[in-house]
């Protein structure tokens, strides 16, 4: 009863991801996809989705080659220890710049809309500083309060969106399935950081007890993650129509701005919803934040993570304090993340796992059973 | 010589064995010894008496005046050897260890006998309030169970008056207390372990348990740190529960206390263990989650919905004593586009001419009512009452009056001290007081998006915290489905099968009987028919 401090349970882990995956993205996340396919802007999200189930299987299936250890432990028993410290060190780069990214456009939305005059240099560090409370605190304290947050941000926001229907207009959606298939499969690659996030599966499996266990959850996660943006992209397009999302950098929050809940006097309800939102931005930064201070302890080789965070806080915040302007934010986010969340995403799973099975590494099934 | 060396050097050894002073056989000398370590207390009597024919029997019976029942030592022992002892002749006629063993077995008609054979032991035997007695020629002495000091009966607690359920409260009398939970649970399995805290105080500790429900890790934690324990003396039992919790640091008690029994009883058929202390009237419980501290015992007597509103309630009055005045804060300095503009211009001109800003303004009310609780709670009734007039109608009327603050911030403060009032448990709502001042802050420094991070903050320290092992948010932290059939929804007592995952072994505690009396229903209709 009085256990060890390293272990999450499936449910966890599944809200993990969840938490994780949605973030400031979600906010202009119909912008990218209407401005990508137009009115089919959604289908590039489900079948995104569906690749992502696959990839999921690819995680679950490298990690219980080596259950109970995370991917900045195992990879050094695949390729080597050097090139898997250098693996697990892009991988914590990589992970730095998400966290100084959302940070900035978390700090950004908030200043559109919330605190107009407050600099951005409070808001962005007293948010990070907040994270780091937890992420000190360990795996089980990080799980916690994802699984804690969760209900607090989904329940009153799904009843709220839900109160848009008067104002969206479903003729909006049409016309259906007219895209080339061409077309749809170059577009993916725009959508790919929305499921950026799915990518620290490989190491939230490792504090599991069993990664067997881990099918379920993370595939009912990738499913609930399709379902959300779905609904998202297809909400804001009815609301506003393909040609003129494109225009705002927000869809989500200018859709909000339209309900009113009748009868209850909160007259705007952004407002709510942005406050709301500080919740899975805080998860998505104390999940990331957690696992680039472990991988940089694995590199370092130390077992204790707590003692880099602060210094992470350090670099963070001068990573995001780097882009001049929201556009520039933008740009900078276009450029790098496609190509590293295809890279963590789907590469290094397959990869590791091809020459795992090569070099038949890990458990042997015959000694399992 | 002989004799008397080899007696001595066993005697001496026997010391040595035990680091204590063995009695000596000598009545004189044990009186002399006795009254060197007893020096100037007088209220320690003293009762020389001969028995036997010859009046050769010595005894002397010592015990503090005010401690040990009179009655019980006049009945029991001095009526029973002077007087009784003299209708039968006594076999013993010399001093010695028969005549020790006559007394010892069938002499004193008390229910609680020991014998002890050196000098600590029967100083403490007197200091607790039992009477001890001497007898010439033998090393031993008789304790006499004659505890019985002037005490409070048993009364309804003040700090937890129900509506519903048993009038029972612990008082300052550890035996009354474990007595009153005993009576709750009638099972050999419910334990009761002793320990004496303190130095000087020797404060009873009882840590009672029913033993195949509670995770023998949580009672070893909790036996671990009781041990630790290295103090002058223990007061309260607030004293033990600071020594041992989690977190000292921690706004949120870690402990929870109650003063009820059937609380106690409950607790431990959930697994919990209690820890009772002698001369206080509130047992600790743990471990303790900030669930367990939103429960009534009256939650369970009263009908499932019943319940389950008044949980619902508490938990929102939690969050508006907590949010409340720091919403109000955030969204008139910050978003007063939230609110729909009728009400912003009536708030805005309700705050025309008032000279602070809304930080301030709400501190000054929010400082004027924790002045006015605390003034009241210290004051005796009668003039307690003079309080709530002079808050109720010259502070409050007055102050809008004056235009120092706005009619709408008092009526916020006011809903605010209701709701923490509504806070079933006192130490929580203190800590959520507290916390509502560092709201206030955030509040005026960064609107809605402060409090925000205030709120995350809280919920980081919440998900850290741990009470002897077991989250502190348990069951919310932790998915378990049966766990939340007693959070926030009370379901109706026959499908609560189950006790908490988390802190308990043995998990079935009932079995639903619904079906059974529909059936029998069923049956008497169909037999009418």
């Amino acid at each position: 009863m009085i256990r060890n401090n390293d272990t999450i349970s499936p449910y966890q882990l599944a809200i993990i991801i969840i938490m994780t995956v949605i973030s400031v993205e979600a906010f202009s996340l119909a912008g990218d996809a209407a401005s990508a396919l137009g009115t089919d802007g959604w289908i590039a999200i489900v079948i995104l989705g569906i690749i992502n189930i696959f990839a999921v299987l690819f995680m679950i299936k490298l990690n219980s080659i080596f259950p109970g250890k995370t991917i900045a432990e195992y990879s050094q028993i695949i390729i080597g220890t050097i090139p898997g410290k250098i693996l697990t060190s892009f991988f914590a780069v990589y992970l730095i710049i998400v966290i100084a990214y959302v940070t900035r456009a978390f700090t950004e939305v908030i200043k559109m809309f919330l605190l107009f005059r407050t600099p951005t240099e409070v808001i962005m560090l007293s948010l990070i500083l907040v994270c780091t409370y937890i992420v000190r605190g360990g795996i089980e304290c990080v799980a916690r309060i994802n699984e804690l947050l969760f209900p607090i941000l989904f329940i009153p926001f799904l009843i709220i969106i839900l109160f848009g229907l008067p104002i969206m207009d479903f003729s909006n959606l049409r016309p259906v399935l007219q895209t080339p298939a061409g077309k749809v499969l170059t577009s993916i690659p725009r959508m790919i950081f929305s499921f950026g996030g799915i990518e620290l599966a490989l190491y939230y499996i490792g504090f599991m007890k069993e990664p067997k266990r881990a099918y379920k959850p993370l595939i009912l996660s990738v499913l609930f993650l399709i379902f959300f943006f779905t609904m998202i992209i297809v909400f804001c397009i009815a609301a506003f129509g393909a040609k003129t999302i494109t225009k705002i950098i927000w869809p989500l929050v200018s859709y909000i701005r339209l309900i009113s809940l009748p009868g209850v006097f909160i007259d705007r309800l952004d407002g709510v919803i942005l406050s709301l939102w500080v919740l899975t931005v805080f998860t998505t930064i104390v999940s990331t934040l957690f696992i680039a201070s472990y991988s940089i302890s694995k590199v370092a080789g130390t077992n204790e993570n707590k003692q880099f965070v602060l210094p992470l806080v350090i670099i963070i915040y001068y990573l995001a304090l780097q882009p001049v302007s929201i556009a520039e934010l933008y740009e900078w986010g276009s450029i790098i993340f496609p190509y590293a969340v295809a890279a963590f995403i789907y590469a290094v799973p397959v990869v590791l796992l091809l020459i795992a099975k090569l070099r038949k590494l890990g458990v042997k099934q015959n000694e399992s059973n | 010589m002989g004799f008397f060396s080899k007696k001595k050097s066993g005697n001496v050894k026997k010391e040595k064995e035990m680091g204590k002073l063995i009695n000596s056989r000598n009545l004189d000398e044990n009186t002399r010894r006795l009254k060197e370590r007893l020096k100037d207390c007088d209220d320690i009597v003293y009762k020389e008496f001969r028995v036997g024919e010859k009046q050769n029997l010595r005894f002397l019976l010592v015990y503090i005046d005010g401690m040990s029942s009179r009655d019980l030592l006049n009945v029991s022992v001095l009526n029973s050897l002077m007087v009784h002892a003299r209708e039968v002749p006594p076999e013993a006629t010399e001093p010695g260890d028969e005549l020790f063993k006559l007394v010892r077995y069938g002499g004193l008609p008390a229910s609680e006998l020991a014998d002890k054979d050196n000098l600590e032991d029967a100083v403490l035997a007197i200091l607790i309030g039992d009477a001890v007695l001497f007898i010439d020629s033998t090393e031993k002495c008789i304790i006499i169970g004659a505890k019985g000091w002037p005490m409070r009966g048993v009364s309804e607690p003040n700090t937890e008056a129900l509506i519903r359920g048993p009038r029972d409260g612990f008082t300052e009398t550890f035996r009354i207390n474990t007595a009153l939970v005993r009576r709750r649970i009638r099972d050999s399995r419910l334990k009761l372990k002793q320990l004496s805290v303190g130095k000087r105080s020797f404060t009873d500790v009882g840590i009672m348990y029913i033993e195949d429900i509670a995770e023998p890790e949580l009672l070893e934690e909790v036996f671990r740190r009781i041990n630790t324990i290295d103090i002058d003396a223990i007061i309260e039992s607030g004293y033990i529960e600071q020594l041992i919790e989690d977190n000292y640091l921690s706004p949120f008690p870690q402990i929870s206390v109650t003063e009820r029994p059937d609380e106690v009883a409950a607790s431990l058929y959930e697994g919990r263990v209690a820890i009772l202390v002698d001369n206080s009237p509130f047992a600790l419980i743990v471990p303790t989650t900030l669930n367990s501290l939103f429960q009534s015992p009256e939650d369970y007597y009263d009908r499932w919905y019943v319940a389950s509103i008044l949980r619902f309630i508490r938990y929102m009055a939690s969050i508006l004593s907590l949010v409340l005045p720091a919403s109000y804060i955030a969204v008139t300095s910050f978003h007063p586009g939230i609110l729909p503009a009728k009400l912003v211009i009536s708030m805005a001109a309700a705050r025309q001419g008032i000279p602070f800003p809304v930080l301030i303004e709400a501190f000054i009310m929010e400082v004027t009512f924790e002045l006015l609780r605390e003034a009241g709670l210290r004051l005796p009734v009668p003039i307690g009452s003079a309080i709530g007039i002079v808050g109720g109608i010259v502070i409050g009327t007055a102050a809008v009056d004056a235009g120092i603050v706005s009619p709408i911030m008092v009526i916020i403060v006011a809903i605010t001290a209701i709701s923490s009032f509504s806070i079933p448990n006192y130490s929580l709502s203190v800590g959520f007081r507290m916390l509502r001042f560092s709201l206030m802050f955030l509040a005026g420094i960064l609107g809605l998006y402060g409090i925000m991070l205030g709120v995350l903050l809280i919920a980081s320290h919440l998900v850290k915290l741990k009470s002897f092992g077991i989250p502190y948010m348990s069951p919310y932290v932790s998915f378990v489905g049966s766990d939340y059939k007693d959070t926030v929804v009370r379901v109706p007592i026959f499908l609560m099968g189950k006790r908490p995952a988390q802190i308990a072994r043995n998990r079935i505690r009932l079995k639903n009987n619904r079906n059974l009396i529909n059936r029998l229903e069923q049956e008497g209709s169909d037999d009418k028919e």
